[in-house]
């Protein structure tokens, strides 16, 4: 009886997971479909990812940004993320605690919220309105979550084995390189990763502070909803969707091949 | 002249928000072992980490071949510290394992590994040499890490608590890995830290007891424990026999089980004794009588505890000798073995 319930509740979650997926998928594929139809007509559907030259290039282009973004974000803020955390972890309670609540802060505060701030603070440097200015800003929430994150996986690494490892002769960077970075490969990726998805879904941020100048994908997303173009805005939010899901699945299947544990 | 290794001057070193210890000073020269023990809480660890350079040091010199080492990086020291449990990089084999303090010095690859499958070769895991060290059991685990640390070349190696993550059998392996690895001579001057007094005295060619933050004494392990200078280390080294004795003017002590000379302030002292030398005989009744009052099994062999004259002696029955409890027994002892501490029992 159990056994039928748990894949009930199962499927059912599958198919709330799966469902708005699907029908971003075929509103894509479709050139239209209008109320009352359950699926779009026959002759609508698998036209083929056919755009036009201009909604493509905006695609492309957006894609391109937020690539470049969350790549960016996520490798400088997991180097900050981790340093961090270990000169936390090193020094007074009363500094770790005021780098963990400011860790924090930064991720339990409403994008929005921080948005304000970081547009009021780089446009006082100059970087309104710039790729590097909006690089910045979403650096911040990222190495928010990316310090939390480090602090966890430096709690669960033994402190002997750089311990042993200097008084065996490495230096503070013969440490890192030969000791702590092949030990935390796997937790190093997850990091860069979990950093790219903050940079990739931010739009509060990325607007406020790019000014509509720096067009990401979920920036040209909300243009393109408002400008009521369904079809083009389903294939944006699908590829907004997909290289998450991939990365996700890259991490799993590479901790399945690995069996890497800290 | 003393040979280079390890001098401690002076060294205070804080246990937390504690003093910790104070006014350490010591010299292990190179080749010698010797073994810290003290209660939970003494400061040992923090000591050894302070010489290593990973902990924090007061004040004090910590000089190692000569050289003030006190405000060097721990890599710089020439000093290795090896943890309670050894930590052997899991990410690489052991071959590599002992191969590392030789690359992170500039030794090519090759080279290093040549160097290393000799060490491990020395050690008797030069079969394992391509393992994971997930695959090694406890006490190869110390053998690679001995390897590994020897491969640093150290003028002085700290072991923190050696055999105290390993059950009874690898607790001898391991003890006699530590003796048979690290030989005298050339070797580096190694100190460690243990609670087992056996074991210390096993392994170390000297003993140091820190008690209340400061050594209490140093010594040779059969000195140490035969003559303990106060009754804290006596009590703490855990010699079971300590008997309330009297010295008189003329230097004569009495106790419970003897009188006899040893010259010194007229007062109340202390007389210390190990089981070993109180001998209950057959047939034989000489010695003061005493009531036995427990029988102890244990694996060095049997023990019997008994009353005499209110003192709670344990004393050692000669083979053969069937003692029951409620039996009257006399306890024989050559008065050369009793040690005279010059302070009153009661105190500490």
């Amino acid at each position: 009886m159990n056994r039928w319930r748990d894949r009930a509740l199962f499927l059912a979650l599958l198919a709330w997971v799966l469902l708005p997926v699907a029908m971003l998928a075929v509103r894509a594929l479709a050139q239209s479909w209008r109320f009352p139809q359950i699926l779009p007509a026959a002759t609508d559907r698998l036209s083929a990812l056919t755009l036009s030259t201009a909604a493509g290039d905006r695609l492309a282009s957006a894609l391109a940004m937020s690539i470049t973004l969350a790549a960016a974000t996520g490798l400088i803020g997991t180097i900050l993320g981790f340093v961090i955390a270990r000169s936390a972890a090193g020094s007074s309670q009363l500094f770790r605690r005021l780098t963990l609540a400011a860790a924090f802060f930064t991720v339990i505060a409403p994008p929005i919220a921080l948005g304000v701030g970081l547009q009021v603070a780089m446009l006082g440097v100059g970087l309104g309105g710039t790729l590097v200015g909006v690089l910045l800003a979403h650096l911040v929430p990222a190495t928010g979550y990316l310090t939390l994150f480090a602090v966890g996986v430096f709690s669960s690494l033994d402190s002997s084995l750089e311990d042993e490892a200097r008084t065996l002769g490495a230096s503070g960077w013969q440490v890192v390189s030969r000791v702590l970075v092949p030990l935390l490969r796997r937790r190093l990726g997850e990091a860069l990763i979990l950093g790219g998805l903050v940079s990739w879904g931010q739009v509060a941020i990325t607007l406020l502070v790019g000014g509509g100048l720096v067009r990401t994908l979920p920036v040209e997303l909300m243009s393109i909803v408002q400008s009521g173009d369904d079809r083009v805005a389903a294939i944006a939010a699908l590829m907004l969707s997909v290289p998450p899901m991939l990365g996700i699945g890259l991490l799993t299947m590479g901790a399945r091949r690995t069996g890497a544990s800290v | 002249m003393t040979r280079s290794g390890l001098e401690l001057r002076h060294v205070r070193v804080p246990f937390g928000d504690k003093a910790g210890l104070d006014d350490v000073t010591l010299q292990v020269p190179r080749g010698e072992r010797v073994a810290l023990l003290g209660p939970s809480g003494v400061g040992k660890t923090s000591l050894l980490r302070a010489i290593a350079g990973l902990g924090v040091l007061s004040s004090g010199a910590v000089v190692v071949d000569g050289r003030d080492v006190g405000s060097l990086p721990p890599e710089r020291r020439g000093v290795v510290y090896m943890h309670q449990s050894p930590s052997l990089f899991p990410h690489v084999s052991v071959l590599d394992n002992v191969a590392f303090p030789l690359e992170v010095r500039g030794v090519t690859k090759r080279a290093a590994r040549a160097t290393a499958l000799e060490l491990l070769d020395r050690v008797r895991m030069g079969f394992a040499a391509a393992r994971p060290p997930s695959t090694l059991s406890g006490g190869q685990r110390h053998r690679v890490a001995l390897a590994r640390a020897l491969a640093a070349e150290p003028a002085v190696l700290l072991l923190d608590e050696p055999f105290a993550s390993l059950d009874p059998e690898l607790r001898a392996e391991v003890r006699e890995a530590v003796i048979e690895i690290l030989e005298h001579g050339n070797g580096p001057a190694v100190v460690l830290v243990t609670h087992d007094v056996d074991e210390a005295a096993g392994v170390a060619d000297r003993l140091v007891v820190l008690l209340e933050g400061r050594v209490a004494q140093v010594g040779l392990p059969a000195d140490l424990l035969a003559s303990p200078r106060s009754v804290a280390v006596a009590r703490f080294l855990g010699i079971p026999n300590l008997i309330r004795g009297m010295r008189d003017e003329r230097g004569v002590v009495s106790c419970a089980i003897a009188t006899f000379e040893r010259p010194g302030a007229a007062g109340p002292v202390a007389v210390v004794v190990s089981a070993g030398m109180l001998r209950i005989r057959a047939g034989q009744r000489d010695g003061p009588a005493g009531t036995v009052t427990a029988v102890l099994h244990r694996v060095a062999g049997v023990a019997v505890r008994c009353d005499v004259g209110g003192e709670s002696l344990l004393a050692v029955p000669e083979p053969g000798i069937d003692v029951a409890i409620g039996a009257t027994v006399h306890v024989a002892v050559d008065t050369r073995a009793l040690h005279v501490v010059d302070e009153p029992l009661d105190r500490g």
